[in-house]
């Protein structure tokens, strides 16, 4: 294992030796990241087999062009865009963890913090890597930094986006970084370090998703996403995918034994979902009700996504299967075998994030284009490179997640110190 | 007395059925008028405005504004009928068509015709049957 | 074997088989960045370019033209003329749906020939209702057929245009006579415009465009018909290589019933003029506020 193998550290010149702590931190944190148990690099070689899949066929659609996948001029966004949205969602609702922790001050919640702020940077990532595989010229992605490319700021709602995300990839970057680093050092946080950044984070995670139903709420020409509830809804569901996928990972961590926390978390995130699952039904429900309602073309994309329009209904199977997990993850979280039963508090989980996954994604961003601004029913599933794509993204996000969390996990409970550090116990925030 | 008192009168003819030679066969389209309405009668064809007045094949126009002032007056504001050439005509001539050039006047309607290049795109080539 | 020998050896196996991995894998993307053109990347955007280096551009995609398909072609940048605002109007009573101006339009811009591309998208739509949801594109039959009005959907060139609005990069704006382009060498491919666009007007390269040389149209413009790239969005101009040396453009030329009136909103005695002042107009989702360029009318 990668205890660190640093002796006691020659005496080096003051002004340099911050530095060169850091700089041993980042080789500590490099060399844990590479040793494991067989367990360990079996996973890892798994997710970089899959992680590579993906990038050999995203090779194929640079060269290519975007012909390989089923995008076209009527559905210009399809499988990525999905998950880039439900992305934004996952990075937004670990900010669950953050808000009992420091803003309710719940102890137990802040024993597992750390977690929340990885699972950010993790699905941050994993938005980056759909909207990068999205564009046709990825080449060209200069053109859209600020000050050096032409940033159509503040008029594009995309740019919100850009500034949007990265920024809240900088803000948890800083927050857990700061915060591994001083448990390196065996020091205390110094709270006006990170406490300003932990508060901006909360607004922050608001923002993000906010901002992304922005892109889609603010086009007049798509009425399936001009409606005012979609923000709403966007967080909404993004504190269910959120809280739901934290509670499978602290069984994990949990399981694997490097953190030992009470159930507090668990049963915090549960409550917490408990209400955004009826809240996510109420809201769906409530655009059901207006676009079917009052009928006529607003309510065309409505019907074609539950019902199929003109004979063509690949997305019924999608939307019902969203909708009957959705609503399976409502009635479990209500039972009171869940909260006893951790089996079922699991299911509960599983069916709510695959609930909302489909529902944001193919059920959400492909409707907003079916039918067509001309009326057009052009249908749309994925291409296998799509799939493949996908799938390399989602891994290339499950490995900057292990790697964060045993390294940051690591740290946290103070197995890879600086040789220097006095020992545990002193330390603690 | 009259001349037809000594003659039988030669009426000019009021129906494609009775044309002769290269006339047969003509379709004839064209609301409530007779060949008369626009021709002639005289050894070189020519036609015969509303008053009687004789006019020039070539001047054609003249005879169809009588009737179709709403046409001639988009044509006169550019508003009716094909061109090509310019818009703006400091830079360039426009090339107008003539009202015969679309409408034939004998059976003026426009002919329907088949549409060319049917969308190929994206999505469409994967379309199911068409339905009609 | 001892323990430690096997663990080392078992490394080095694995290392190779993942080295090997990655370089299968990783080739495509290898290929793509050796091929992308280090000028083409670093250039800046149009409206910072001087007057030599644009020069220096078109010169160069003529040149790729050449060396790429042998025929030699005129690339342009014609600016907008002052005193020039343009405006586009369709008879809805003529137009029979024979689908020419489609036609001209994929000849003219240069279009990619197998999928029929082309900027003008022809609704055949059920009479009595303004409803597109009962009209439909892939119609196939003696046109104009009983009970149908046709209705051709172009660029609106809007003045208030959403997909310049949501552009992230600026490389899609609205020119002094109203013409909204799109510079291909700028664009970055997200197709937010194709999304923003509540009209169909756009068209993104889903892959390089295929043309045969012989069809290629070698009077061409920077911001209209060159040939565009693989993986940016285009667009109608309203043929501005054409419209802006005073040209009609190609799709009204085709149009077979003079259904089409382009001219200059500017000069009262324009056609566009006349029809706007008498006839009875309307644009399409005008509840958009999108403000279009483009106008219906009806004759009777």
């Amino acid at each position: 294992m990668a205890d660190p193998v640093d002796t006691v550290a020659p005496p080096a010149p003051p002004a340099l030796a911050p530095g060169l702590t850091y700089l041993r931190f980042l080789s500590a944190a490099l060399r844990r990241s590479f040793s494991g148990s067989w367990r360990f690099y079996a996973w890892m070689t798994v997710l970089t087999a899959i992680a590579l899949v993906g990038l050999n066929g995203w090779g194929h659609q640079l060269q290519q062009g975007m012909q390989v996948t089923r995008m076209s001029d009527h559905v210009s966004w399809g499988l990525y865009i999905a998950n880039f949205t439900f992305g934004v969602g996952l990075a937004a609702g670990a900010v669950m963890m953050v808000i009992p922790a420091y803003l309710y001050d719940d102890h137990d919640m802040h024993d597992v913090v750390i977690i929340g702020e990885l699972l950010a940077i993790a699905a941050i990532a994993v938005c980056i890597g759909f909207i990068v595989a999205d564009m046709g010229r990825p080449d060209r992605m200069w053109h859209i930094l600020p000050g050096i490319g032409r940033f159509h700021w503040p008029v594009s709602m995309l740019t919100w986006d850009v500034l949007a995300l990265n920024g809240y990839l900088l803000i948890n970057l800083h927050i857990a970084g700061y915060l591994m680093y001083q448990r390196y050092r065996g020091k205390a946080p110094r709270k006006r370090w990170y406490l300003p950044f932990v508060f901006l984070s909360i607004g922050w995670a608001i923002s993000i998703h906010t901002v992304t139903a922005f892109l889609y709420q603010g086009l007049g020409g798509r009425p399936f996403w001009n409606s005012a509830l979609l923000a709403p809804r966007f967080l909404a569901t993004a504190f269910i995918s959120g809280p739901a996928f934290v509670i499978v990972l602290l069984h994990v961590v949990r399981w694997s034994g490097r953190l030992t926390f009470g159930d507090g978390p668990i049963r915090t995130l549960t409550s917490i979902m408990r209400v955004t699952v009826l809240l996510n039904l109420f809201m769906l429900m409530s655009e059901l009700f207006t676009a079917l309602y009052t009928g006529g073309a607003h309510a065309a994309a409505v019907k074609y996504l539950f019902f199929g329009s003109h004979g063509k209904r690949a997305l019924v199977p999608y939307i019902w299967t969203a909708v009957t997990l959705n609503v399976t993850s409502a009635v479990l979280l209500f039972l009171p075998r869940t909260r006893v039963d951790r089996r079922w508090l699991l299911a509960a989980c599983a069916c709510a994030f695959v609930g909302v996954y489909i529902e944001k994604g193919m059920g959400l961003i492909i409707p907003g284009f079916v039918p067509s601004t001309l009326h057009e029913v052009v249908e749309y599933t994925p291409s296998i490179t799509e799939w493949k794509v996908t799938a390399g993204v989602w891994a290339l996000g499950l490995l900057i997640l292990t790697v964060a969390l045993k390294v940051g996990l690591a740290m946290w409970t103070g197995k890879v110190r600086a040789a220097d550090a006095p020992p545990m116990g002193d330390a603690a925030p | 007395m009259s001349c037809h008192s000594l003659r039988e009168a030669a009426p000019l003819p009021t129906s494609t059925a009775a044309l002769d030679e290269f006339h047969q066969g003509l379709q004839f389209a064209h609301g409530e008028l007779t060949c008369a309405s626009c021709h002639l009668a005289g050894p070189t064809p020519s036609l015969r405005r509303a008053d009687g007045e004789r006019v020039d094949l070539r001047d054609a126009m003249v005879l169809c504004r009588q009737c179709h002032g709403p046409q001639a007056r988009d044509y006169d504001h550019g508003a009716h009928g094909g061109m090509t050439g310019s818009w703006d005509l400091s830079t360039g001539g426009r090339m107008r068509n003539h009202c015969v050039d679309c409408h034939d006047p004998h059976a003026p309607r426009f002919q329907p015709s088949w549409p060319v290049l049917p969308p190929r795109d994206r999505g469409i080539t994967a379309a199911a049957p068409r339905r009609n | 074997m001892s323990g430690p020998t096997r663990r080392v050896a078992l490394k080095v196996v694995g290392a190779t088989l993942g080295a090997g991995a990655f370089a299968y894998a990783g080739r495509p993307v290898a290929q793509w960045a050796a091929s992308v053109d280090i000028d083409d990347l670093l250039r800046r955007h149009y409206k910072e370019l001087t007057a030599d280096e644009l020069a220096q551009i078109l010169h160069r995609i003529e040149d790729d033209t050449q060396k790429k398909y042998g025929v030699e072609v005129r690339v342009e940048d014609i600016p907008a003329q002052d005193g020039v605002s343009f405006g586009y109007a369709l008879n809805l009573s003529l137009c029979i749906g024979c689908r020419k101006c489609a036609e001209a339009c994929h000849h003219e811009n240069n279009h990619d020939r197998s999928t029929n591309n082309s900027y003008i998208r022809v609704l055949e739509m059920q009479q009595g209702s303004f409803d597109m949801e009962h009209g439909r594109v892939d119609y196939d039959h003696a046109v104009p057929a009983p009970g149908k009005y046709y209705m051709p959907v172009q660029c609106h060139q809007c003045d208030n245009a959403p997909c310049v609005k949501v552009c992230p990069v600026e490389a899609t704006w609205k020119e002094r006579d109203g013409i909204v382009v799109v510079d291909y060498s700028w664009c970055i491919g997200c197709r937010y415009c194709e999304a923003a666009c509540p009209y169909h007007a756009r068209r993104f390269n889903w892959r390089a465009p295929e043309i045969s040389a012989d069809e290629i149209n070698p009077d061409q413009g920077y911001l209209s018909n060159r040939i565009r790239p693989q993986g940016v969005v285009e667009k109608c101009t309203f043929c501005l290589h054409r419209t802006r040396k005073g040209l009609l453009p190609a799709c009204l030329e085709a149009c077979p019933t003079g259904a089409r009136v382009f001219g200059n909103l500017l000069d009262p005695a324009s056609p566009i003029r006349y029809v706007l002042e008498h006839k009875r107009v309307y644009v399409l989702k005008e509840e958009l506020g999108t403000r279009p360029r483009f106008f219906y009318f009806f004759d009777k």
